[in-house]
């Protein structure tokens, strides 16, 4: 473990912490009584939710019409929403796979709660495929399950049902890889807690003793792990844009979706993880460490994704020029000009203008900015997805079949009701395990504890 | 063990013989009297714990659970006890007889199943209409089964509802009030003879008696021009195919002026140039708003309204100027206007003999002008045939306005409504509402109540016309049959059973088994005097629906008076708004208003539905964007519209409006049959009643325009505008104000940010259209497209051409032609697909969240001068792509394709996800948005169509109007056209009954028998020498969005205009 490290790294945990201090300070929210913002925070969450189970149990009851999608255009909300959540748990499997593989030490202070945040946005998303159907009672259809009815498969050439696998596998996948990580935690947990707390902990920490054997799986195991999840970062994103890249709609049909969708995948993800971890650092009082350079670390990639998803949207744009196909061409400029024109404003600026703010390293450690900058990247993400998805199906081939849609209360109720989910699920998990990965964060202390690493100045 | 070889054994214990075994065996064989059992104390003990009990007590309750939630449906079938010969469960039997609705008359088949009639087909014996249909025809079979028509006689309360009473008690009044003399038959156009004999013996047993016939749209004044100049009031038989130039002065006649399905077949005959023969006739029409006819002409000359008159009277100087004559004084149109019919004179004149005007104008003088014109052209016996008349219409306003002070001066003692409406068809409604409340005695018959039923004393329903027997005669000499297809579903009397049993006719035998049938048995016996051989003829007439008989009739004298033109043309306002109130070609004037059919059918040119709306012309300024009139409905793309005060003279009406390309500027447009107020569940609440504007001219005809019309802003918004198209143009052109240059309008505002409405780059391979001069050039265009289209599509590394003979080469490989020269819009086609396939009716809010249902649409594209344009309607339902796209992209294998090239729908399998939809390239797939069917599995989600108490469709009446071929879809499945699927299979089950192969005309989609111009042809592409593939080797043919790669079954045809540009100068 102990290897050179850069004279320029920033600490990665501050205030002069030792072993017991950093065990104190992360078990700490999971002991004691929960405050009263964390009270006013779940009661809400769980309210919200109740509205979406409403919303939901009304729109199975009645059927999509209760939405105002139509004979145009299909998909609206739904899907955006579903692509959005799906999106937004890329950092999480980044985070948590790659990162390792990169062997990126800044990625302990923030992967627990990555992680689980990937899980519950899969949840979120994961719901939308499922009541977006007419008649959610037989969506067991999708499945290759063994039948009698011939047998019957699914249609193995639809990339719907590429979703179905891919979503599945990086779910799987996702919880192992957070669960997994969290086994000596909790165990660390259980070694502190008394009772009934102590049996649940021991039982869910599966025995886990902190042997060198033990140690030593575990590590086989993340490595397994991170190597299994990695093309899954790649996949998921690239499988959920050939539902729009394999088809003949003008604005869908674009080969350079999957890459596209990827960056935007980790760009939206990374802001979320921020927008969470910022709330989180403050509440939890996790100062010392999800610091400023995870922060800034964290906004690099931001930038990055970000400028890579700014080239893709001027390259959808060239193309489309370039074609000479009228469809094509009108497809584009329908979306910079039509009638949701807005939407595309929106996408623009969040996800091309905003982003480039963090060249400034003012901008980039600065927390108060970097919350800003990570909601605007989640709004304009949000549009891209609305962007592509009604807008190009509202003004398709056929000029007679040209429609508007706006989304009824009940769409919105259940894209809010999905926030409740994920807050909820969120504000659960903070309660029941640390929300940073105790274990790895003490693995690194000795190289990126403040007081190892010499001061800065002086290596300079 | 040797000597039980042959004995059975129970196991070893058996075999081997040991005690206890044998003991235990008896034991357990042993039969011992129940009373023995019931001694002994253990029998009864029961040896269950309290473990035992709670398992039991689960068990039970969850199974009583399940077996409580298993809904054994109730199935209701009775079986013949005799079972009628011509039922064969599964097979269809077709009836000829004839829709007849006052003048409307289509002869039709009718499909019943099971003894229901569920379908009606044109009859192509007919020599009127030679097979064809119109919407109201394809709809009429709905009517029977109509949750609100009369069930039963009534009498009215004070307050308008119907009380039950019988037939004796009515017919007892009935007799009592007509002896007192006075007596008023206010009817319909009676085309019936047998009708005519009904009347004719109720005069005979109460002289007293007049009969006042008016028509919902009244045509009165070509009935009294005709009367000036031949001396007799008859409308004459029109020959549109014969004519080579058409000047129509705002008669819609291929949507409801007169025979609008026999005129629509006439009309495209001449209508479908090929690359080699490029004959086709030119057709004006002088208008101000975008009507049905004028959307299809070549020409639209602008006039407003009030100038119909003096455009009328300048064709006619015009043309007498050419023969030599002198021009008459009157009102003259000079400008633009003047100039296009001073141009139209020239054509009309070239084409002498060969050419027809025609006008809906109901201004005496102004009719009497159009027979001048005429004569002038020497059409008359050539376009125009006044040997087989028309007895089509045949009302007389004057008679009726006659009527109404007749009963206000007390003249009148009880008057008999024969399916007439006219308190809500006619102005002064309330004088005559007045004046039948000083007659003592009024009776109804009619199959509905309606606003006039509702004012009388009495009701005495009548059948549905599928319950009835009849004749007609619509033509002269050419008769045509009505037979009954059901026995009468309530209890109403025919309308003649009726009269005749008031006038205790001998004719009429109540105790026969078929009163009516005898009558009109013994009527034609008596009229064709066959003697012996009647029964046989009788047989061959109902068989056939049609009979004609030659009449050598003499032709009248031509005699135009001057005198009786001048100074009789209606004078044009000098400026100011004008408005046009004209007949809907679905629900006319009210009387087809409670058709959900037909309320659901959108309109030709407006694509709206479920009431109407006031059309407002389209403004552009050059700028980036259209407006309209008061810079109304800027947000129509989002379905949002306006609401705005509509005063004409001393009424203001609030109405909807909607933009309208080639609504002429400074004139509206609203149509009449909606605002209904006494009317049944599915009519009420829609539109506006625009009578009360109608006014009466010097001559008592009803006039259908109004001038001082004032539009307000906008007062009010309509959130659910019930369009189902909102882009209107593929390249309109318009006059650039800057540079003085024609540019591309549609491509010119999409340059608008958030420009809604228009705008669009419109090189689309969507439709095509082109002027004939233009065709060599168009050819050479649509050929290098294609060939480019080809070309991309041979990138492939699945080449079609392969697949398509490994597929389909050794059975059918289904595909279709569409004509969008023969295509009018008429909307026949939607109505009999919706009424075939069982699709259902959603209602004004679900049409405008787009989410209607229709199969088969007609979408409607505006092209040329945007002020001044041509239409092209594109009939367009699922192409049936070979390569389609909605098959590879369902998760489920919902949609699939067959071994015939359908694409077919397993609805059953469908879940939903509304991919394929997403992926059509021509958005034909309809989705299952709510509980539409009332066959979901949640009860009570049904959608109301138009707040009716009981879901429509949810009763059993008016499920029997369905088609029990076709399966009826559920809430969350994807549905859409399958090329009538059941028909196909109907058709090659026929050939291969005859041991033959099969043929083009074998197989027919609802559609196709629908359309009264054969715009439509279906068939097997394999089958090489059939009309199908004779027809696809047009050269104007093309596919729609060829280059997308989907392989698409259908083929259209080119639409081409003739428009003469020296009528736009």
């Amino acid at each position: 473990m102990s290897s050179h490290v850069s004279a320029i790294r920033e600490p990665l945990v501050y205030g002069h912490k030792d072993y017991h201090q950093i065990t104190e300070d992360l078990v700490a929210p999971t002991e004691r009584t929960p405050s009263k913002s964390w009270v006013l925070a779940f009661i809400i969450s769980v309210a919200v939710l109740a509205f979406g189970v409403y919303t939901v149990t009304y729109t199975i009851y009645w059927g999509i019409g209760t939405w105002n999608l139509n004979r145009t255009i299909g998909w609206g909300w739904d899907i955006t929403n579903f692509v959005w959540w799906i999106g937004i748990g890329h950092a999480g499997t980044l985070i948590s796979a790659i990162l390792l593989l990169f062997r990126q030490r800044w990625r302990t202070g923030v992967n627990r709660a990555a992680e689980a945040m990937t899980i519950f946005a899969v949840m979120c998303a994961g719901l939308f495929p499922l009541i977006h159907v007419g008649r959610a009672w037989v969506v067991f259809f999708f499945f290759p399950y063994p039948n009698t009815r011939g047998p019957l498969w699914p249609n193995f050439v639809s990339p719907l049902l590429w979703d179905v696998f891919a979503i599945s596998t990086y779910f799987t996948i996702s919880v192992l890889f957070w669960y997994s990580g969290l086994v000596p935690d909790l165990a660390t947990v259980r070694d502190r807690a008394k009772g009934l707390r102590k049996k649940m902990y021991s039982l869910f920490s599966f025995g886990w003793k902190g042997s060198a054997k033990n140690w030593q799986r575990f590590e086989s195991l993340s490595l397994v792990l991170a190597g299994l999840a990695t093309p899954l970062v790649l996949s998921v994103h690239t499988i959920v844009s050939f539902d729009f890249a394999t088809s003949v709609i003008p604005g869908w049909h674009t080969t350079i979706f999957p890459p596209y969708f990827v960056a935007g995948a980790v760009f939206s993800g990374f802001a979320m993880v921020l927008t969470l971890m910022l709330i989180a650092r403050k509440l939890l009082n996790l100062r010392d460490y999800i610091t400023v350079s995870h922060i800034e670390s964290m906004n690099k990639i931001i930038l990055v994704t970000g400028t890579i998803v700014g080239v893709a949207y001027i390259t959808e744009l060239f193309i489309a020029w370039y074609s000479g196909y009228v469809y094509e061409q009108f497809a584009f400029l329908n979306r910079a000009k039509g009638i949701y024109y807005w939407s595309y404003v929106g996408m623009m600026f969040n996800n091309v203008v905003v982003p480039q703010l963090f060249w400034f390293k003012k901008i980039r450690t600065s927390v108060f900015w970097t919350f800003l900058l990570s909601i605007a990247v989640n709004i304009g993400m949000w549009f891209e997805r609305f962007v592509i998805i009604p807008t190009s199906i509202a003004r398709d081939y056929l000029p007679s079949s040209w429609s508007y849609y706006i989304p009824t209360w009940v769409e919105v109720g259940i894209f809010i009701g999905t926030m409740g989910l994920f807050f909820t699920l969120f504000l659960a998990f903070t309660r029941l395990a640390p929300v940073v990965a105790i274990a790895e964060v003490k693995s690194i202390l000795k190289e990126y504890g403040d007081q190892y690493l010499p001061k800065k100045q002086e290596n300079i | 063990m040797k000597d039980k070889k042959n004995q059975f054994w129970l196991g070893t214990d058996d075999l081997n013989r040991i005690p206890e075994f044998i003991e235990e065996a008896a034991a357990e064989r042993r039969d011992e009297p129940l009373a023995n059992l019931a001694e002994d104390e253990k029998t009864f003990q029961v040896q269950a714990s309290r473990r035992d009990f709670l398992k039991f007590l689960g068990f039970s309750l969850g199974a009583a659970t399940v077996a409580a939630g298993c809904d054994i449906p109730v199935k209701k079938a009775m079986p013949y006890v005799v079972r009628p010969d011509s039922i064969v469960p599964g097979v269809a039997t077709y009836y000829a007889s004839s829709f007849v609705h006052g003048g409307d008359y289509c002869p039709i088949l009718v499909k019943t199943r099971e003894g229901r009639p569920i379908k009606i087909e044109g009859n192509t014996l007919s020599p009127v209409t030679g097979g064809g249909t119109s919407a109201r025809a394809q709809a009429f079979v709905l009517d029977l089964y109509d949750t609100s028509r009369l069930q039963a006689p009534g009498k009215l309360t004070a307050d308008g509802k119907v009380e039950k009473t019988d037939w004796a008690t009515l017919d007892r009044d009935a007799k009592a009030a007509f002896a007192t003399g006075g007596v008023r038959i206010l009817t319909n156009t009676v085309m019936s003879p047998a009708t005519k004999a009904a009347i004719a013996e109720f005069k005979a047993k109460y002289p007293d008696t007049r009969v006042v016939t008016i028509d919902p749209v009244s045509s009165s004044a070509m009935l009294l021009a005709n009367e000036a100049t031949f001396g007799s009031r008859f409308i004459p038989g029109y020959r549109f195919d014969k004519a080579h130039a058409i000047v129509s002065f705002g008669a819609d006649f291929l949507g409801t002026w007169i025979s609008p399905v026999e005129f629509a077949a006439q009309y495209v005959k001449n209508r479908k140039p090929t690359e080699k023969n490029r004959h086709m006739s030119w057709h004006a029409q002088v208008e101000s708003r975008m009507s049905l006819t004028g959307s299809n002409a070549d020409n639209r000359i602008m006039v407003k309204p009030s100038e119909q008159g003096a455009a009328i009277l300048t064709l006619y100087n015009a043309i007498a100027l050419r023969a030599g004559q002198s021009g008459l004084p009157g009102p003259t149109l000079k400008g633009k206007a003047g100039k296009a019919l001073n141009k139209a004179a020239d054509r009309l004149w070239n084409n002498r003999g060969q050419s027809l005007v025609v006008s809906g104008s109901n201004n005496t003088a102004e009719q009497i002008l159009i027979n001048g014109i005429n004569q002038l052209l020497g059409n008359y016996g050539h376009t125009i045939d006044l040997t087989v008349t028309s007895n089509q219409r045949q009302g007389i306003d004057k008679d009726y306005y006659q009527l109404i002070d007749d009963m206000k001066a007390g003249r009148v003692n009880a008057l008999i409504v024969m399916d007439a409406n006219p308190a809500f068809t006619r102005p002064r409604a309330k004088a005559f509402l007045d004046g039948m409340k000083k007659v003592k005695f009024k009776v109804a018959l009619g199959t509905h109540l309606n606003e006039t039923a509702a004012a009388c004393d009495y009701v005495a329903p009548v059948h549905h016309g599928l319950e009835s027997w009849g004749d007609v005669e619509p033509k002269r000499g050419q008769y045509s049959f009505i037979q009954p297809t059901i026995a009468p579903l309530f209890d109403t009397r025919q309308r003649e059973v009726s009269l005749l049993t008031w006038a205790d006719s001998p004719k009429l035998n109540p105790n026969a088994e078929q009163p009516m049938l005898e009558f009109l048995k013994n009527e034609w016996k008596a009229r064709l005097n066959l003697n012996g051989n009647f029964q046989k003829q009788w047989d061959k007439m109902l068989h056939d629906g049609v009979y004609t008989v030659r009449y050598d009739a003499k032709i009248p004298d031509f005699n135009f008076d001057p005198a009786l033109v001048i100074g009789k043309i209606s004078k044009p306002a000098s400026d100011g708004m004008e408005i046009d109130f004209y007949e809907d070609f679905r629900v006319g004037a009210g009387q087809y208003a409670n058709n959900p059919w037909l309320l659901e059918l959108p309109d030709a040119t407006t694509r709206t539905v479920w009431g109407n709306y006031l059309q407002i012309p389209i403004e552009w300024n050059g700028g980036n964007s259209f407006s309209a009139l008061n810079g109304l409905n800027p947000e129509e793309f989002k379905g949002w519209a306006d609401i705005v005060e509509l005063t004409v003279g001393d009424r203001t009406e609030r109405v909807t409006v909607i933009r309208q390309f080639g609504q002429m500027k400074d004139t509206v447009a609203l149509s009449m049959g909606y605002g209904r107020r006494v009317i049944g569940e599915a009519g009420k609440n829609t539109g506006v009643d625009v009578v009360p504007w109608l006014w009466v001219d010097r001559d008592g005809n009803t006039q259908y325009y109004a001038t001082g019309v004032k539009v307000s802003g906008k007062v009010d918004e309509e959130k659910y505008l019930p369009s189902v198209q909102y882009h209107h143009s593929l390249g309109v052109t318009g006059t650039d104000p800057k540079t003085g240059k024609k540019i591309n309008v549609d491509e010119k505002t999409l340059m608008l940010l958030g420009a809604g409405m228009q705008g669009g780059l419109t090189d689309r391979s969507v439709m095509y259209q082109t002027n004939v001069k233009d065709l060599d050039e168009f050819l050479e265009h649509l050929h290098e497209k294609r060939k480019e289209a080809e070309e991309l599509n041979a990138n492939t590394l699945y080449p079609y051409e392969k697949y398509k003979k490994e597929q389909y080469e050794e059975g059918h490989h289904w595909g279709m032609h569409i004509d969008l020269n023969a295509c009018i819009g008429c909307g026949a086609c939607a109505v009999a697909c919706m009424a075939e396939n069982n699709v259902p009716v959603v209602g004004k809010r679900e049409v405008a969240r787009h989410h209607e249902m229709t199969w088969l649409r007609i979408d409607r594209y505006f092209y040329g001068d945007y002020e001044n344009p041509n239409v092209v309607y594109q009939p367009m339902m699922c192409q049936h792509c070979d390569n389609a796209p909605c098959e590879n992209v369902c998760p489920a294998n919902a949609t699939n394709h067959s071994s015939e090239g359908l694409n077919q729908m397993a609805y059953n399998r469908c879940v939903g996800t509304r991919y394929c939809a997403n992926n059509c390239p021509y958005k034909v797939r309809r989705f299952n948005w709510l509980d539409y069917t009332t066959a979901d599995i949640f009860k009570e989600n049904q959608v109301y169509v138009n707040k009716e108490d009981l879901a429509y469709g949810a009763d059993n009446l008016t499920r029997m109007v369905l088609n029990p071929d076709v399966t009826v879809r559920a809430r969350g499945v994807i549905e859409k056209c399958s090329f009538c699927v059941q028909r196909l299979q109907e058709g090659k089950l026929l050939a291969k009954k005859e041991g033959r192969k099969l043929l083009d005309s074998d197989v027919k989609s609802a559609c196709q028998t629908a359309c009264p111009t054969e715009a439509i042809v279906i068939g097997d592409l394999n089958n090489k020498d059939g009309d199908l593939n004779r027809r696809r080797r047009d050269s104007l043919n093309f596919i729609a969005l060829e280059e997308v790669n989907v392989r698409s079954s259908v083929m259209y045809k080119t639409r081409v205009n003739h428009r003469d540009e020296a009528l736009d100068a």
